[in-house]
Protein backbone atom coordinates (compact mmCIF):
# COMPACT_ATOMS: atom_id res chain seq x y z
CA UNK A 1 0.00 0.00 0.00
CA UNK A 2 1.80 2.88 -1.24
CA UNK A 3 1.40 6.25 -3.00
CA UNK A 4 0.25 8.32 0.14
CA UNK A 5 -1.39 11.75 -1.21
CA UNK A 6 -3.45 14.12 0.48
CA UNK A 7 -3.43 17.25 0.56
CA UNK A 8 -4.76 19.38 3.65
CA UNK A 9 -5.98 23.45 4.35
CA UNK A 10 -2.74 23.82 6.44
CA UNK A 11 -0.50 22.64 3.77
CA UNK A 12 -2.33 24.68 1.07
CA UNK A 13 -2.14 28.12 3.18
CA UNK A 14 0.84 29.20 1.21
CA UNK A 15 -0.17 27.88 -1.90
CA UNK A 16 -3.10 29.38 -2.35
CA UNK A 17 -3.10 33.06 -1.24
CA UNK A 18 -5.92 35.31 -1.50
CA UNK A 19 -6.33 35.88 -5.36
CA UNK A 20 -6.45 39.55 -5.41
CA UNK A 21 -6.98 39.82 -9.24
CA UNK A 22 -9.63 41.55 -11.39
CA UNK A 23 -11.92 38.88 -12.52
CA UNK A 24 -11.79 36.75 -8.90
CA UNK A 25 -12.94 40.70 -7.02
CA UNK A 26 -15.82 40.79 -10.40
CA UNK A 27 -16.85 36.97 -9.57
CA UNK A 28 -16.60 37.73 -6.06
CA UNK A 29 -19.03 40.80 -6.08
CA UNK A 30 -21.13 38.59 -8.41
CA UNK A 31 -22.05 35.99 -6.14
CA UNK A 32 -22.35 38.88 -3.04
CA UNK A 33 -24.64 40.58 -5.13
CA UNK A 34 -26.29 37.34 -6.22
CA UNK A 35 -26.85 36.68 -2.12
CA UNK A 36 -28.31 40.07 -1.73
CA UNK A 37 -30.87 39.71 -4.12
CA UNK A 38 -31.99 37.04 -2.85
CA UNK A 39 -32.19 38.60 0.31
CA UNK A 40 -33.97 41.35 -0.74
CA UNK A 41 -36.41 39.53 -2.71
CA UNK A 42 -37.54 37.40 0.00
CA UNK A 43 -36.76 34.22 -2.08
CA UNK A 44 -36.22 30.87 -0.25
CA UNK A 45 -32.10 30.39 1.06
CA UNK A 46 -30.62 27.91 1.84
CA UNK A 47 -32.24 26.39 5.28
CA UNK A 48 -28.90 24.62 6.11
CA UNK A 49 -27.11 28.26 6.23
CA UNK A 50 -29.99 30.06 7.52
CA UNK A 51 -30.65 27.53 10.53
CA UNK A 52 -26.63 27.30 11.18
CA UNK A 53 -27.65 31.32 11.76
CA UNK A 54 -30.13 30.60 14.52
CA UNK A 55 -28.65 31.94 17.49
CA UNK A 56 -27.53 34.92 15.78
CA UNK A 57 -30.77 35.74 14.44
CA UNK A 58 -32.02 35.15 17.76
CA UNK A 59 -29.50 37.53 19.35
CA UNK A 60 -30.42 40.13 16.52
CA UNK A 61 -34.61 39.57 16.97
CA UNK A 62 -33.54 40.73 20.66
CA UNK A 63 -31.47 43.92 19.69
CA UNK A 64 -34.04 44.78 17.59
CA UNK A 65 -37.11 44.61 20.57
CA UNK A 66 -34.41 46.61 22.55
CA UNK A 67 -34.04 49.05 20.05
CA UNK A 68 -37.49 49.80 19.76
CA UNK A 69 -39.18 49.37 23.25
CA UNK A 70 -36.29 52.48 23.75
CA UNK A 71 -37.64 54.57 21.68
CA UNK A 72 -41.10 53.44 22.75
CA UNK A 73 -39.80 54.03 26.40
CA UNK A 74 -38.59 57.14 25.40
CA UNK A 75 -41.72 58.71 24.16
CA UNK A 76 -43.33 57.57 26.68
CA UNK A 77 -41.35 59.70 29.20
CA UNK A 78 -41.80 62.59 27.42
CA UNK A 79 -45.61 62.26 27.36
CA UNK A 80 -46.10 61.61 31.09
CA UNK A 81 -44.01 64.64 31.75
CA UNK A 82 -45.83 66.57 30.07
CA UNK A 83 -49.01 65.44 31.47
CA UNK A 84 -48.15 65.75 34.56
CA UNK A 85 -47.08 69.42 34.04
CA UNK A 86 -50.49 70.10 32.58
CA UNK A 87 -52.26 68.04 35.75
CA UNK A 88 -50.14 70.11 37.90
CA UNK A 89 -51.14 73.45 36.03
CA UNK A 90 -55.04 72.64 36.25
CA UNK A 91 -55.17 71.38 39.67
CA UNK A 92 -52.96 74.70 40.64
CA UNK A 93 -55.97 76.79 39.10
CA UNK A 94 -58.91 74.99 40.55
CA UNK A 95 -56.90 75.45 44.00
CA UNK A 96 -56.92 78.93 43.61
CA UNK A 97 -60.31 78.98 42.30
CA UNK A 98 -61.82 77.12 45.51
CA UNK A 99 -59.87 79.64 47.76
CA UNK A 100 -61.39 82.73 46.02
CA UNK A 101 -64.77 81.42 45.92
CA UNK A 102 -64.26 80.09 49.37
CA UNK A 103 -63.29 83.46 50.68
CA UNK A 104 -66.43 84.75 49.55
CA UNK A 105 -68.99 81.82 51.10
CA UNK A 106 -69.50 82.54 54.40
CA UNK A 107 -70.76 78.85 55.25
CA UNK A 108 -69.26 76.13 56.28
CA UNK A 109 -69.04 75.02 52.46
CA UNK A 110 -66.66 78.28 52.09
CA UNK A 111 -64.61 76.67 54.97
CA UNK A 112 -64.18 73.32 52.72
CA UNK A 113 -63.62 74.90 49.87
CA UNK A 114 -60.42 77.03 50.97
CA UNK A 115 -58.94 74.27 52.44
CA UNK A 116 -59.54 71.93 49.98
CA UNK A 117 -58.06 75.02 47.62
CA UNK A 118 -55.04 74.84 49.79
CA UNK A 119 -54.44 71.25 49.62
CA UNK A 120 -55.12 71.17 45.82
CA UNK A 121 -52.15 74.10 45.14
CA UNK A 122 -49.51 72.51 47.43
CA UNK A 123 -50.35 68.83 45.78
CA UNK A 124 -49.65 71.38 42.46
CA UNK A 125 -46.43 72.26 43.61
CA UNK A 126 -45.55 68.63 45.14
CA UNK A 127 -46.39 66.85 41.47
CA UNK A 128 -44.09 68.71 39.98
CA UNK A 129 -40.92 67.15 41.93
CA UNK A 130 -42.02 64.17 40.16
CA UNK A 131 -40.39 65.73 36.41
CA UNK A 132 -37.01 65.64 37.83
CA UNK A 133 -36.20 62.15 38.34
CA UNK A 134 -38.48 61.53 35.10
CA UNK A 135 -35.57 64.38 33.11
CA UNK A 136 -33.07 62.31 34.55
CA UNK A 137 -34.58 59.14 33.06
CA UNK A 138 -35.00 60.08 29.86
CA UNK A 139 -31.85 61.94 29.84
CA UNK A 140 -30.18 57.97 30.25
CA UNK A 141 -32.43 56.41 27.57
CA UNK A 142 -31.71 59.05 25.01
CA UNK A 143 -27.98 58.48 26.15
CA UNK A 144 -27.84 54.66 25.71
CA UNK A 145 -29.66 55.34 22.34
CA UNK A 146 -27.45 56.95 20.97
CA UNK A 147 -24.25 55.92 22.58
CA UNK A 148 -25.15 52.02 23.51
CA UNK A 149 -27.82 50.87 20.81
CA UNK A 150 -26.33 52.79 17.90
CA UNK A 151 -22.95 51.54 18.50
CA UNK A 152 -24.45 47.99 18.76
CA UNK A 153 -26.35 48.64 15.36
CA UNK A 154 -23.12 49.47 13.73
CA UNK A 155 -21.66 45.94 14.60
CA UNK A 156 -24.63 44.76 13.35
CA UNK A 157 -24.62 46.29 9.91
CA UNK A 158 -20.73 45.59 9.54
CA UNK A 159 -22.01 41.69 10.56
CA UNK A 160 -24.75 41.72 8.14
CA UNK A 161 -21.95 42.69 5.31
CA UNK A 162 -19.89 40.04 6.07
CA UNK A 163 -22.77 37.62 6.34
CA UNK A 164 -23.65 38.83 2.71
CA UNK A 165 -20.03 38.27 1.81
CA UNK A 166 -19.84 34.88 3.13
CA UNK A 167 -23.12 33.71 2.20
CA UNK A 168 -22.79 35.04 -1.72
CA UNK A 169 -19.49 32.94 -0.97
CA UNK A 170 -21.03 30.09 -0.17
CA UNK A 171 -23.20 30.26 -3.22
CA UNK A 172 -20.12 30.05 -5.62
CA UNK A 173 -18.69 27.23 -3.75
CA UNK A 174 -21.93 25.34 -3.95
CA UNK A 175 -21.69 26.07 -8.02
CA UNK A 176 -17.98 25.09 -8.47
CA UNK A 177 -19.34 21.97 -6.18
CA UNK A 178 -21.25 20.69 -9.09
CA UNK A 179 -18.81 19.21 -11.53
CA UNK A 180 -15.70 18.98 -9.01
CA UNK A 181 -12.94 16.55 -10.17
CA UNK A 182 -10.11 16.25 -7.70
CA UNK A 183 -7.80 14.60 -10.84
CA UNK A 184 -8.55 17.70 -12.84
CA UNK A 185 -5.73 19.99 -11.92
CA UNK A 186 -8.40 22.89 -14.06
CA UNK A 187 -10.90 22.55 -11.70
CA UNK A 188 -9.38 22.28 -8.47
CA UNK A 189 -7.60 25.44 -8.70
CA UNK A 190 -10.89 27.30 -9.30
CA UNK A 191 -12.05 25.46 -5.91
CA UNK A 192 -9.08 26.10 -4.27
CA UNK A 193 -9.46 30.13 -5.31
CA UNK A 194 -13.14 29.66 -3.93
CA UNK A 195 -12.44 27.84 -0.64
CA UNK A 196 -9.33 30.56 -0.05
CA UNK A 197 -12.79 32.73 -0.73
CA UNK A 198 -15.07 31.38 1.59
CA UNK A 199 -12.40 30.81 4.09
CA UNK A 200 -11.60 34.07 4.83
CA UNK A 201 -15.35 35.30 4.42
CA UNK A 202 -16.39 32.80 7.26
CA UNK A 203 -13.30 34.04 9.58
CA UNK A 204 -14.35 37.28 9.52
CA UNK A 205 -18.79 36.53 9.54
CA UNK A 206 -17.41 34.47 12.68
CA UNK A 207 -15.61 37.06 14.66
CA UNK A 208 -18.49 39.59 14.08
CA UNK A 209 -20.89 36.84 14.92
CA UNK A 210 -19.68 36.27 18.43
CA UNK A 211 -18.77 40.27 18.80
CA UNK A 212 -22.79 40.87 17.76
CA UNK A 213 -23.96 38.50 20.31
CA UNK A 214 -21.36 38.91 23.10
CA UNK A 215 -23.09 42.88 22.63
CA UNK A 216 -26.09 42.33 22.47
CA UNK A 217 -25.75 40.28 25.73
CA UNK A 218 -23.92 43.23 27.53
CA UNK A 219 -26.75 45.60 25.69
CA UNK A 220 -29.62 43.97 27.45
CA UNK A 221 -27.78 43.82 30.71
CA UNK A 222 -26.79 47.28 30.85
CA UNK A 223 -30.16 48.46 30.10
CA UNK A 224 -31.56 46.41 33.20
CA UNK A 225 -28.93 48.16 35.14
CA UNK A 226 -29.79 51.50 34.29
CA UNK A 227 -33.79 50.95 34.43
CA UNK A 228 -33.21 49.67 38.04
CA UNK A 229 -31.42 52.46 38.85
CA UNK A 230 -33.68 54.49 37.04
CA UNK A 231 -36.95 53.78 38.20
CA UNK A 232 -35.57 53.09 41.41
CA UNK A 233 -35.12 57.05 41.78
CA UNK A 234 -38.64 57.71 40.16
CA UNK A 235 -40.50 55.55 42.54
CA UNK A 236 -39.07 57.39 45.56
CA UNK A 237 -39.85 60.30 44.41
CA UNK A 238 -43.52 59.29 43.64
CA UNK A 239 -43.98 57.69 47.26
CA UNK A 240 -42.62 60.70 48.70
CA UNK A 241 -45.42 62.91 46.25
CA UNK A 242 -48.10 60.76 47.33
CA UNK A 243 -46.96 60.73 51.18
CA UNK A 244 -47.00 64.09 51.35
CA UNK A 245 -50.37 64.81 49.72
CA UNK A 246 -52.49 61.86 51.28
CA UNK A 247 -51.13 62.97 54.54
CA UNK A 248 -52.45 66.54 53.64
CA UNK A 249 -55.85 65.47 52.26
CA UNK A 250 -56.20 63.02 55.17
CA UNK A 251 -56.41 65.74 57.52
CA UNK A 252 -58.77 68.25 55.51
CA UNK A 253 -60.89 64.88 55.36
CA UNK A 254 -60.62 64.45 59.15
CA UNK A 255 -61.42 68.30 59.72
CA UNK A 256 -64.65 68.27 57.38
CA UNK A 257 -66.02 64.92 59.81
CA UNK A 258 -69.61 66.09 60.99
CA UNK A 259 -70.36 67.88 57.95
CA UNK A 260 -73.18 67.99 55.52
CA UNK A 261 -72.35 65.06 53.42
CA UNK A 262 -73.56 65.69 49.75
CA UNK A 263 -74.63 63.23 46.63
CA UNK A 264 -73.19 64.40 43.16
CA UNK A 265 -74.35 63.56 39.68
CA UNK A 266 -72.13 65.12 36.84
CA UNK A 267 -69.14 64.53 38.39
CA UNK A 268 -67.57 62.46 35.36
CA UNK A 269 -68.19 65.29 32.27
CA UNK A 270 -66.38 67.55 34.56
CA UNK A 271 -63.40 66.20 35.16
CA UNK A 272 -62.70 65.01 31.58
CA UNK A 273 -58.90 66.07 30.44
CA UNK A 274 -55.89 66.36 32.38
CA UNK A 275 -56.40 63.75 35.27
CA UNK A 276 -57.60 61.45 32.54
CA UNK A 277 -54.58 62.15 30.27
CA UNK A 278 -52.05 61.93 33.03
CA UNK A 279 -53.78 58.35 33.76
CA UNK A 280 -53.54 57.22 30.14
CA UNK A 281 -50.00 58.34 30.08
CA UNK A 282 -48.99 56.68 33.13
CA UNK A 283 -50.87 53.58 32.36
CA UNK A 284 -48.42 53.88 29.08
CA UNK A 285 -45.53 54.52 30.67
CA UNK A 286 -46.03 51.94 33.07
CA UNK A 287 -46.68 49.57 30.73
CA UNK A 288 -43.62 50.68 28.48
CA UNK A 289 -40.97 50.11 31.49
CA UNK A 290 -43.18 46.74 32.58
CA UNK A 291 -42.85 45.45 28.79
CA UNK A 292 -39.00 46.26 29.20
CA UNK A 293 -38.06 45.36 32.82
CA UNK A 294 -40.99 43.04 33.28
CA UNK A 295 -40.23 41.37 37.56
CA UNK A 296 -37.41 42.72 38.67
CA UNK A 297 -38.90 46.54 38.11
CA UNK A 298 -42.39 45.53 38.40
CA UNK A 299 -41.80 44.40 42.12
CA UNK A 300 -40.42 48.26 42.28
CA UNK A 301 -43.22 49.86 40.90
CA UNK A 302 -46.12 48.32 43.09
CA UNK A 303 -48.08 50.74 43.91
CA UNK A 304 -49.67 51.90 47.52
CA UNK A 305 -53.13 51.22 46.60
CA UNK A 306 -54.85 52.58 49.44
CA UNK A 307 -53.19 55.83 49.99
CA UNK A 308 -54.16 56.52 45.90
CA UNK A 309 -57.40 55.56 46.23
CA UNK A 310 -57.78 57.67 49.38
CA UNK A 311 -56.29 60.87 47.80
CA UNK A 312 -58.17 60.04 44.16
CA UNK A 313 -61.63 59.71 46.17
CA UNK A 314 -60.78 63.00 48.37
CA UNK A 315 -60.02 64.82 45.53
CA UNK A 316 -62.92 63.73 43.12
CA UNK A 317 -65.04 64.24 45.71
CA UNK A 318 -64.39 67.86 47.27
CA UNK A 319 -63.28 69.16 43.16
CA UNK A 320 -66.73 68.07 41.83
CA UNK A 321 -68.77 69.60 44.44
CA UNK A 322 -67.09 72.44 43.74
CA UNK A 323 -67.66 72.23 40.53
CA UNK A 324 -71.37 71.44 40.59
CA UNK A 325 -71.92 74.42 43.27
CA UNK A 326 -70.13 76.70 40.95
CA UNK A 327 -70.71 75.86 37.51
CA UNK A 328 -73.29 74.32 37.54
CA UNK A 329 -75.92 75.76 39.70
CA UNK A 330 -79.00 74.07 38.39
CA UNK A 331 -77.68 70.61 39.36
CA UNK A 332 -79.84 69.14 42.04
CA UNK A 333 -77.97 68.94 45.58
CA UNK A 334 -79.84 66.22 47.71
CA UNK A 335 -78.11 66.64 51.15
CA UNK A 336 -78.72 63.08 52.14
CA UNK B 1 0.91 4.83 -10.23
CA UNK B 2 -1.11 2.63 -12.35
CA UNK B 3 -4.40 0.95 -10.29
CA UNK B 4 -6.90 -1.42 -11.37
CA UNK B 5 -9.66 0.18 -10.14
CA UNK B 6 -10.43 3.63 -8.27
CA UNK B 7 -13.30 3.82 -5.63
CA UNK B 8 -14.92 7.34 -4.43
CA UNK B 9 -15.20 7.19 -1.13
CA UNK B 10 -17.12 10.12 0.78
CA UNK B 11 -16.62 10.82 4.23
CA UNK B 12 -19.80 12.06 6.29
CA UNK B 13 -21.34 13.60 9.74
CA UNK B 14 -21.69 16.19 12.26
CA UNK B 15 -19.25 18.57 13.06
CA UNK B 16 -15.88 17.60 15.03
CA UNK B 17 -16.50 13.88 14.97
CA UNK B 18 -12.71 13.30 13.59
CA UNK B 19 -13.54 12.85 9.99
CA UNK B 20 -10.63 14.61 8.43
CA UNK B 21 -8.25 13.40 11.47
CA UNK B 22 -9.68 10.07 10.13
CA UNK B 23 -8.25 10.53 6.72
CA UNK B 24 -4.84 12.06 7.71
CA UNK B 25 -4.64 8.64 9.61
CA UNK B 26 -5.19 6.84 6.75
CA UNK B 27 -3.40 8.91 4.13
CA UNK B 28 -0.37 10.21 6.23
CA UNK B 29 -0.44 7.76 9.42
CA UNK B 30 -0.19 10.75 11.58
CA UNK B 31 -2.36 12.56 14.19
CA UNK B 32 -3.18 16.33 14.30
CA UNK B 33 -5.28 17.07 17.56
CA UNK B 34 -6.11 20.60 17.06
CA UNK B 35 -7.27 21.59 13.47
CA UNK B 36 -8.79 24.29 11.00
CA UNK B 37 -12.41 23.31 10.35
CA UNK B 38 -12.54 21.97 6.76
CA UNK B 39 -14.05 24.32 3.93
CA UNK B 40 -16.05 22.43 1.56
CA UNK B 41 -14.12 19.78 0.66
CA UNK B 42 -11.06 18.11 1.35
CA UNK B 43 -9.47 16.04 -0.50
CA UNK B 44 -7.26 12.14 -0.12
CA UNK B 45 -6.10 9.36 -1.67
CA UNK B 46 -3.76 6.50 -0.74
CA UNK B 47 -3.38 2.97 -2.68
CA UNK B 48 -4.51 -0.01 -0.96
CA UNK B 49 -4.08 -3.91 -2.12
CA UNK B 50 -7.00 -5.95 -2.70
CA UNK B 51 -7.02 -9.42 -3.63
CA UNK B 52 -3.68 -8.66 -5.37
CA UNK B 53 -5.42 -5.79 -7.59
CA UNK B 54 -4.01 -2.17 -6.56
CA UNK B 55 -7.18 0.00 -5.76
CA UNK B 56 -6.50 3.45 -5.80
CA UNK B 57 -9.65 5.18 -3.06
CA UNK B 58 -10.13 8.90 -3.85
CA UNK B 59 -11.51 9.96 -0.28
CA UNK B 60 -13.56 12.69 -0.35
CA UNK B 61 -13.27 14.45 2.93
CA UNK B 62 -16.80 16.71 3.66
CA UNK B 63 -17.67 19.65 5.69
CA UNK B 64 -19.36 18.80 8.73
CA UNK B 65 -21.24 22.27 9.90
CA UNK B 66 -24.15 22.68 8.98
CA UNK B 67 -23.97 25.61 6.91
CA UNK B 68 -21.74 23.78 4.40
CA UNK B 69 -24.89 20.98 4.05
CA UNK B 70 -26.01 21.77 1.14
CA UNK B 71 -22.53 22.07 -0.73
CA UNK B 72 -22.15 18.53 0.81
CA UNK B 73 -24.87 16.82 -0.94
CA UNK B 74 -23.13 18.10 -4.27
CA UNK B 75 -19.91 15.63 -3.34
CA UNK B 76 -22.34 12.26 -3.05
CA UNK B 77 -22.62 12.08 -6.59
CA UNK B 78 -20.72 8.90 -7.68
CA UNK B 79 -19.43 7.76 -4.29
CA UNK B 80 -19.09 4.34 -4.25
CA UNK B 81 -18.22 4.43 -0.34
CA UNK B 82 -19.31 5.94 2.14
CA UNK B 83 -17.74 6.60 6.16
CA UNK B 84 -20.50 7.80 7.92
CA UNK B 85 -18.83 9.04 11.33
CA UNK B 86 -20.33 9.76 14.80
CA UNK B 87 -18.47 10.56 17.83
CA UNK B 88 -18.91 8.03 20.69
CA UNK B 89 -18.43 10.91 23.44
CA UNK B 90 -21.06 12.71 22.10
CA UNK B 91 -24.61 11.53 22.08
CA UNK B 92 -25.76 14.45 19.26
CA UNK B 93 -23.53 13.50 16.99
CA UNK B 94 -25.17 9.75 17.03
CA UNK B 95 -28.87 11.36 16.86
CA UNK B 96 -28.20 12.86 14.06
CA UNK B 97 -27.12 9.71 12.05
CA UNK B 98 -30.34 9.73 10.54
CA UNK B 99 -30.51 12.81 8.65
CA UNK B 100 -27.23 12.56 7.35
CA UNK B 101 -27.94 8.59 5.95
CA UNK B 102 -31.21 10.06 4.48
CA UNK B 103 -29.08 12.66 2.61
CA UNK B 104 -26.47 9.98 1.68
CA UNK B 105 -28.85 7.34 0.69
CA UNK B 106 -31.22 10.35 -1.34
CA UNK B 107 -28.25 11.79 -2.99
CA UNK B 108 -25.83 8.92 -4.25
CA UNK B 109 -26.47 5.48 -5.96
CA UNK B 110 -28.36 2.95 -4.18
CA UNK B 111 -25.26 0.53 -4.20
CA UNK B 112 -23.29 3.02 -2.09
CA UNK B 113 -21.14 1.03 0.67
CA UNK B 114 -22.18 2.88 3.88
CA UNK B 115 -19.64 2.06 6.69
CA UNK B 116 -20.89 3.27 10.15
CA UNK B 117 -17.78 4.70 12.24
CA UNK B 118 -17.69 5.13 15.85
CA UNK B 119 -14.79 7.74 16.70
CA UNK B 120 -12.36 8.83 19.65
CA UNK B 121 -13.05 4.62 20.86
CA UNK B 122 -9.64 5.96 23.22
CA UNK B 123 -11.63 8.21 24.93
CA UNK B 124 -13.42 5.53 26.98
CA UNK B 125 -13.83 7.25 29.98
CA UNK B 126 -15.99 9.90 28.76
CA UNK B 127 -17.83 6.95 25.96
CA UNK B 128 -21.39 8.31 25.93
CA UNK B 129 -23.30 5.97 23.12
CA UNK B 130 -22.39 2.23 23.73
CA UNK B 131 -21.22 0.09 21.18
CA UNK B 132 -24.34 -2.10 21.19
CA UNK B 133 -26.70 0.95 20.24
CA UNK B 134 -23.87 1.35 17.08
CA UNK B 135 -24.39 -2.25 16.21
CA UNK B 136 -28.07 -2.14 16.96
CA UNK B 137 -28.44 1.02 14.26
CA UNK B 138 -26.16 -0.34 11.28
CA UNK B 139 -27.78 -3.56 11.58
CA UNK B 140 -31.34 -1.86 11.40
CA UNK B 141 -30.10 0.31 8.44
CA UNK B 142 -27.74 -2.26 6.35
CA UNK B 143 -24.73 -0.71 7.07
CA UNK B 144 -21.83 -1.97 7.97
CA UNK B 145 -20.55 -0.72 11.96
CA UNK B 146 -16.48 -0.28 13.53
CA UNK B 147 -15.43 1.60 16.35
CA UNK B 148 -12.25 3.69 15.82
CA UNK B 149 -9.69 5.73 17.12
CA UNK B 150 -8.02 8.43 15.12
CA UNK B 151 -5.71 9.02 18.05
CA UNK B 152 -4.50 5.42 18.18
CA UNK B 153 -4.89 4.46 14.48
CA UNK B 154 -7.29 1.65 16.20
CA UNK B 155 -9.07 0.29 13.35
CA UNK B 156 -8.84 3.29 10.71
CA UNK B 157 -7.10 1.32 8.37
CA UNK B 158 -9.68 -1.86 8.35
CA UNK B 159 -12.41 0.59 8.28
CA UNK B 160 -11.43 2.14 4.82
CA UNK B 161 -9.94 -0.96 3.81
CA UNK B 162 -13.10 -3.38 4.77
CA UNK B 163 -15.09 -0.90 3.10
CA UNK B 164 -12.94 -1.25 -0.29
CA UNK B 165 -13.33 -4.81 0.35
CA UNK B 166 -17.11 -4.91 -0.11
CA UNK B 167 -17.37 -2.67 -3.04
CA UNK B 168 -14.84 -4.90 -4.67
CA UNK B 169 -17.10 -7.68 -3.63
CA UNK B 170 -20.28 -6.44 -5.18
CA UNK B 171 -18.18 -5.48 -8.39
CA UNK B 172 -17.17 -9.09 -8.26
CA UNK B 173 -21.06 -10.30 -7.83
CA UNK B 174 -21.79 -7.78 -10.74
CA UNK B 175 -23.86 -5.45 -8.42
CA UNK B 176 -21.87 -2.64 -9.64
CA UNK B 177 -21.76 -1.51 -13.53
CA UNK B 178 -18.03 -0.31 -13.67
CA UNK B 179 -18.54 1.37 -16.63
CA UNK B 180 -20.79 3.52 -15.41
CA UNK B 181 -19.03 6.70 -13.62
CA UNK B 182 -21.61 7.45 -11.63
CA UNK B 183 -21.11 4.56 -9.65
CA UNK B 184 -17.79 5.84 -8.07
CA UNK B 185 -15.92 3.60 -9.66
CA UNK B 186 -13.37 4.11 -12.37
CA UNK B 187 -10.98 1.08 -14.28
CA UNK B 188 -7.33 1.84 -14.16
CA UNK B 189 -5.32 3.11 -17.32
CA UNK B 190 -4.19 0.52 -19.59
CA UNK B 191 -5.98 -2.09 -17.58
CA UNK B 192 -8.41 -4.65 -19.25
CA UNK B 193 -11.50 -5.27 -17.91
CA UNK B 194 -11.28 -8.51 -16.94
CA UNK B 195 -13.13 -8.69 -13.45
CA UNK B 196 -13.02 -12.91 -13.65
CA UNK B 197 -11.30 -13.29 -9.98
CA UNK B 198 -12.41 -16.66 -9.15
CA UNK B 199 -15.34 -16.52 -6.57
CA UNK B 200 -13.85 -18.19 -3.59
CA UNK B 201 -11.82 -15.34 -3.13
CA UNK B 202 -14.58 -12.76 -3.01
CA UNK B 203 -16.37 -14.74 -0.55
CA UNK B 204 -13.34 -15.03 1.97
CA UNK B 205 -12.87 -11.18 1.58
CA UNK B 206 -16.48 -10.86 2.53
CA UNK B 207 -16.50 -13.00 5.28
CA UNK B 208 -13.37 -10.73 6.72
CA UNK B 209 -15.58 -8.02 6.61
CA UNK B 210 -16.98 -6.60 9.83
CA UNK B 211 -14.27 -8.84 11.84
CA UNK B 212 -12.89 -5.96 13.84
CA UNK B 213 -8.97 -6.59 14.73
CA UNK B 214 -10.11 -6.49 18.17
CA UNK B 215 -7.86 -3.56 19.56
CA UNK B 216 -10.85 -1.17 20.54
Amino acid sequence: MSGHKCSYPWDLQDRYPQDKSVVNKMQQKYWETKQAFIKATGKKEDEHVVASDADLDAKLELFHSIQRTCLDLSKAIVLYQKRICFLSQEENELGKFLRSQGFQDKTRAGKMMQATGKALCFSSQQRLALRNPLCRFHQEVETFRHRAISDTWLTVNRMEQCRTEYRGALLWMKDVSQELDPDLYKQMEKFRKVQTQVRLAKKNFDKLKMDVCQKVDLLGASRCNLLSHMLATYQTTLLHFWEKTSHTMAAIHESFKGYQPYEFTTLKVKLEGPLENLERSKVLFISQAKSIAESIIMSGLRMPKRELCLQQSLFFTVSGFIMIIHCNPKAQIQPS
Amino acid sequence: MTYAYLFKYIIIGDTGVGKSCLLLQFTDKRFQPVHDLTIGVEFGARMVNIDGKQIKLQIWDTAGQESFRSITRSYYRGAAGALLVYDITRRETFNHLTSWLEDARQHSSSNMVIMLIGNKSDLESRRDVKREEGEAFAREHGLIFMETSAKTACNVEEAFINTAKEIYRKIQQGLFDVHNEANGIKIGPQQSISTSVGPSASQRNSRDIGSNSGCC
